[in-house]
């Protein structure tokens, strides 16, 4: 699975579960979750539940971080290479 | 404690005994012992009675010695024994021991002056027939409510909104306004109401009306003038006014119980009731099935120290669901919460156990800063002092442990904190909340949205602050929109009156004496809130007076089951997905049915476990279900007879009754 496709997963994810009630707004990829309030901090736990789950990843507590989890790219990029790095 | 009602005519028409009769049936829940009335040609008051002092002399409406002033009347003036005194001094004289006959003689003798004079909690009307004008008063801090309209220059009142409706004066119809208070605040904002037309006395407040014209003035008004040095004698001071304002509230003819919550304040206040109670104390809690929000072994131990005869009233997701009709039909508003609902099931207990009158810790958390948001505000503007500071944001993860869960995260969850809200904004402590709140609107339909474009409910608050809001210290600042939005609006109403007078249970809050609001603000701030310890002096008063082995616990903060009261019970209730189906969100408009469509889903899948959606789907049920109550589904009850009353008043009564009963 490349980024482009973990990026759409992630995009679709957060809009389904966070951004249904907002159907005129669209959040960019490199827009921060919490600062635009999209996710709250009890939010944010349930997007690395999804990540662990949806991909098969561990998430450990010192990878939550503003990098690796505020943005859409953010998620993508660290999926992607966490992904990569079991595979190899 | 009791429920008010009145028609004062300026228009020429007629104020029939049915009207009154009308409105006295649908506050009957909030005096089941009781009713009268007065009427005269262009006037007519009514009441419904909890008995609680002077059981047989007190029925109401009652006048003054010559029948010019007539007053109903709805709450406790704890204080009457020394007023009536005072007013005997003075040359008047009294027919009954009641606290209501105290009001009648202090207007006579005092006018305005009388106010600043009562401590307790009261909404009342007084008529003078001689001049046809009313004056109506709230207690400082809004304990008991009092509603009014003006439809074509006439003035109805009563103590729920529900009594204007049934009075055929007032037409129900919703104020969206209102609403977005409610989510935004937690609740409408005095004088404004959930209901077009429909306002409430203001807390502090009383007002004049006369020939058409409502005039209302303020009494009282939260002030704060700190000391920069505690006094030597602070504890011995808090301890006179907690004992006296606990006795005075333990004034009653019938017994007194207490709630408790196995938290200081209910503890404290328990404790001092159980030493004036001639009788073992009755104690009363509520305890949840869900064990995150239980509370019952340190409310047992509570009780087992104080020897009170202890009643548990325990709370499923089921009995939540079951009671939230009821509970809104009381509330008469959306709440965004289903807190209330433990506390209806509680009066409903503890009425049926026979006691109706309970004293409890509310008021303690505004009056002595011991709420979260208040260290969250100190913490909030000390990080903003220095916002590259690494360390400093870590502070929420000691205030909020559950964001920090097993470290994931840290700092990086602050940053809603630190984004809510700049330093110079005079909401600046409440932004985070209000903005939480206000997150429910991304649910409204587009034409709502549409509706309210330009109106900005924060903004009403911040031109509404009074001149002096700007020399108080930030966490001043906090007390005071705390104490004049979300304890009137809701926890004294949606939480307390309205939900215990469901059940004919009256609350007295000793924290909520005027007398240690006084105390308590003119305290440097750090006695109140030491660092991040809460209420510093009632624990270290706690730890001087109550027995060592009572526990003096903070308690958390009290929730109770919101989406699984409806998502997560054994079975759902039945108008779960009736109300929240698309034609029913249509049919009333306030909320898209996709959106609340994408809510259900997610709640249906157990997803839906953060703030934004607890609250969404409560403030949407509630809605769905309030919009019913008052707008498409109203039920009316058979007006009260005249037969029946304790109390028949009036030209126009004397006239039916060939003046048989006075």
């Amino acid at each position: 699975m490349n980024e482009k496709e973990v990026l759409q997963r992630a995009r679709d994810f957060v809009i389904e579960n966070f951004m249904y009630m907002r159907k005129n707004k669209t959040i960019g990829d490199d827009e921060s979750l919490l600062r635009t309030g999209v996710i709250s901090s009890l939010g944010m736990m349930e997007v690395v539940g999804w990540v662990e789950e949806a991909f098969g990843v561990i998430v450990d507590p010192e990878a939550i971080t503003e990098q690796n989890f505020d943005t859409l790219n953010g998620i993508a990029s660290f999926v992607t290479s966490r992904v990569s790095a079991s595979a190899a | 404690m009791c429920g008010i009602a009145g028609i004062i005519r300026s228009s020429g028409k007629e104020t029939t005994l049915d009207a009154l009769g009308a409105m006295a049936a649908v506050l009957r829940h909030r005096g089941p012992d009781g009713y009268g009335f007065y009427a005269d040609a262009d006037a007519g008051l009514a009441h419904v009675r909890l008995s609680i002092i002077d059981v047989a002399g007190g029925a109401q409406p009652l006048t003054n010695e010559d029948g010019s002033l007539i007053i109903t009347y709805n709450g406790e003036v704890y204080n009457y024994v020394e007023l009536a005194e005072e007013l005997r001094r003075a040359g008047h004289q009294f027919r009954t021991r009641s606290d209501t006959e105290v009001l009648v003689h202090a207007w006579e003798e005092w006018g305005p002056g009388m106010f600043e004079r009562l401590n307790g909690q009261f909404a009342f009307a007084l008529y003078d027939r001689r001049t046809h004008m009313v004056v109506l008063a709230r207690d400082r801090f809004g304990v008991r409510p009092l509603f009014y309209a003006q439809p074509d220059g006439d003035l109805v009142f009563a103590s729920e909104a529900k009594a204007l409706f049934a009075s055929g004066d007032v037409t129900p119809a919703p104020d969206p306004v209102g609403l977005d208070e409610v989510f935004t605040f937690w609740s409408a904002r005095a004088p404004r109401t959930v209901f077009e037309g429909v306002s409430q006395l203001q807390p502090g407040c009383w007002a004049q009306w006369r020939d058409g014209r409502l005039t209302v003035s303020r009494y009282w008004a939260p002030e704060y003038e700190r000391g920069t040095v505690e006094p030597a004698d602070a504890l011995e001071q808090l301890d006179g006014i907690l004992n006296s304002s606990v006795n005075l509230r333990m004034r009653a003819d019938v017994p007194v119980g207490a709630y408790l919550s196995g938290g200081l304040d209910s503890t404290v206040t328990g404790a001092l009731a159980a030493a004036a109670s001639p009788f073992a104390l009755r104690s009363f809690s509520v305890a949840f099935s869900d064990p995150a929000l239980d509370e019952s072994l340190h409310q047992r131990a509570v009780a087992r120290v104080l020897e009170t005869e202890h009643a548990v009233q325990s709370i499923g997701a089921e009995e939540i669901g079951a009671a939230f009709p009821g509970v809104v039909r009381h509330t008469e508003t959306p709440v965004i919460r289903t807190a209330p609902a433990p506390m209806y099931l509680l009066a409903k207990l503890t009425r049926e156990r026979g006691i109706k009158v309970v004293l409890t810790g509310e008021g303690s958390d505004e009056v002595l800063l011991g709420y979260d948001l208040f260290k969250e505000a100190m913490v909030r503007r000390f990080c903003l002092r220095q916002p590259d500071s690494a360390w400093r944001p870590r502070l929420f993860d000691r205030l909020y442990p559950y964001l920090n869960t097993g470290n994931r995260g840290g700092t990086f969850w602050s940053q809603f904190f630190l984004t809510a809200g700049s330093t110079d904004d005079p909401l600046f402590s409440h932004m985070p909340r209000f903005l939480l709140t206000s997150r429910i609107k991304e649910f409204y339909t587009d034409d709502r949205r549409a509706a309210l474009e330009g109106t900005d409910v924060l903004q009403q608050l911040r031109d509404g602050l009074p001149a002096d809001f700007q020399r108080w210290s930030g966490l001043e600042q906090a007390a005071y929109l705390e104490v004049t939005t979300l304890l009137p609006g809701y926890l004294l109403s949606s939480q307390a009156d309205r939900v215990g007078m469901a059940h004919g249970v009256e609350g007295r809050f000793p924290f909520l004496d005027h007398r240690l609001f006084a105390f308590a603000s003119a305290l440097p701030g750090r006695s109140r809130l030491r660092g991040m310890k809460e209420k510093d002096i009632l624990h270290r008063w706690a730890r001087q007076k109550l027995p060592d082995s009572l526990p003096k616990r903070t308690k958390q903060p009290y929730r109770a089951p919101d989406v699984d009261a409806f998502f997560n019970a054994s079975r759902p209730p039945e108008y779960r997905d009736r109300l929240l189906a698309p034609e029913a969100l249509e049919a009333f408009g306030w909320f898209d049915p996709a959106a609340v469509g994408g809510l259900v889903r997610r709640c249906l899948a157990g997803r839906a476990t953060g703030f934004l959606e607890n609250q969404a789907l409560v403030g949407i049920l509630s809605t769905q279900l309030w919009h019913q109550e008052f707008f498409t589904n109203r039920q009316s009850a058979a007006p009260l007879p005249p037969e029946g009353a304790d109390v028949l008043l009036g030209s126009a009564i004397h006239a039916v009754h060939n003046g048989d009963r006075g």
